[in-house]
């Protein structure tokens, strides 16, 4: 502890020398310059309109997505995910002994816990019901857990993003850290982080795709997607931006994908949940 | 090139002498080093989550190949599998301290 304390010092010193001035970087501080930074490039998308992802800056294929919204194509697993919810577990429990305040819980969702210090995400905590209560846990992916998550999403919209780092417990910020970290690392074949497409070049085209900012990017998750034909999970996505740069995907929800979670969703913060939701 | 020259020279030669060049049990036995090397190489990787996306497939296709006795193939492979693994160890130990970067704070002023 003494030994964090002294570092943390040294380490305010020695910015503080060679910056004089400079803030910094709490995760405060990357939330204003992450917020800040896309409304600038961005100027005439008010800051609420990010939660729709690429929609949000092309008119053009923002025409055709406003038709498909108007019959969601995450329909069915809205209904389907109620069901879900209602339906008891062998042991004559529900979800709802494990959620009390539910269905309208994502807005919980992910926070610390200090207790087992690590990061805890609604797909995970509804497995950890599950298994709780003697069911076998849901591939994380897509299929069921979608259409829980579609429902309590859907339940849960309106709700703002609002992640919390507890300053008392410096694993928190360590998590947190290591989810940034995650993020602004170039990696795989193609040496590509993921700010390279999503912060650097929002807007730009990655062959037939318009690249999306990412502020707003965990509010409308799980999404249907036209190219999967069925809805997946926001680690599904990770997976699937980690092996375009042919870099090695990571476990979901494991360690390093809760991490980028717990980061990527607090660069969000104040934002509404608008999930499930349809892209391209 | 010249060390294709050398060593093409060298295989004629031994081929004009009716000498062996080299048993299978030799060929399978260098191509085991290259997969330990190329393992040994994935691993360091994975312990820092540097590890590219192909390797494995690498990995599996130069055992198919050595299996076909095409050390050739196999040794190709494996090599390319070690080099990835090193070439992902080092991207990811370059990019260990990253952050925001600068054309982000830049842009957000
Ligand atoms: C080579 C470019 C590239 C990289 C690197 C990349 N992505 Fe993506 N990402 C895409 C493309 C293309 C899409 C689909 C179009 C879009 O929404 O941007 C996408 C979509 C997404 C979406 C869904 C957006 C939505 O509105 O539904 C998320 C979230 C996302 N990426 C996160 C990440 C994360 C986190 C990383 C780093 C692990 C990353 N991406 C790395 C290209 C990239």
């Amino acid at each position: 502890m003494n030994k964090i304390i002294m570092l943390t010092a040294a380490l305010v010193m020695v910015l503080g020398l060679t910056w004089g001035g400079v803030a910094l970087a709490t995760p405060q501080a990357d939330q204003a310059i992450w917020q800040s930074y896309y409304q600038k490039r961005f100027p005439n998308v008010p800051k609420e309109d990010f939660i729709n992802g690429v929609y949000a800056i092309d008119p053009v294929s923002r025409e055709s997505w406003e038709a498909i919204e108007e019959f969601p194509p995450y329909e069915m697993a809205i209904s389907q995910g109620e069901k879900m919810w209602n339906t008891p577990f062998a042991n004559g429990k529900t979800y709802r002994d494990c959620f009390p305040n539910g269905p309208a819980i994502a807005g919980k969702y992910p926070y610390w816990d200090k207790e087992r210090g690590m990061v805890v995400t609604l797909p995970l905590a509804i497995n950890e019901c599950r298994e709780a209560n003697g069911e076998g846990p849901l591939k994380y992916k897509k299929g069921p857990i979608a259409d829980i998550l579609s429902y309590l999403r859907y339940q849960s919209r309106g709700q703002l993003t609002k992640v919390e780092i507890p300053e008392d417990d410096p694993k928190a910020l360590e998590a947190y850290e290591k989810g940034k970290q995650f993020y602004f690392a170039r990696r795989g074949q193609l040496n590509f982080s993921c700010a390279n497409c999503h912060v650097q070049n929002p807007g730009n085209l990655l062959r037939s795709d318009i690249l999306s900012p990412a502020l707003g990017h965990t509010t409308h998750f799980p999404v249907y997607r036209s190219k999967w034909g069925e809805i997946g999970t926001l680690h599904r996505r990770f997976s699937g931006c980690n092996k375009q740069v042919r870099a090695k995907p990571f476990k979901v929800q494991g360690e390093e994908y809760r991490n980028l979670e717990y980061f990527l969703t607090y660069m969000q913060n104040g934002l509404p949940l608008n999930g499930p939701g349809a892209r391209k | 090139m010249r060390t294709h020259h050398f060593s093409a020279g060298i295989l004629v030669a031994a081929l004009a002498a009716g000498l062996p060049t080299g048993s299978w049990a030799d060929d399978q036995a260098d191509f085991e080093k290259a997969m330990t090397a190329a393992r040994e190489a994935r691993k360091k990787a994975a312990t820092v989550g540097g590890e590219w996306r192909d390797i494995g497939k690498f990995l599996k296709q130069a055992e198919q190949a050595a299996a076909k006795g095409d050390f050739a193939t196999a040794n190709q492979l494996a090599e390319k599998a070690r080099r990835q693994g090193e070439l992902g160890y080092e991207q990811a130990m370059s990019q260990k301290d990253v952050g925001l970067p600068a054309y982000m704070i830049a842009g957000s002023k």
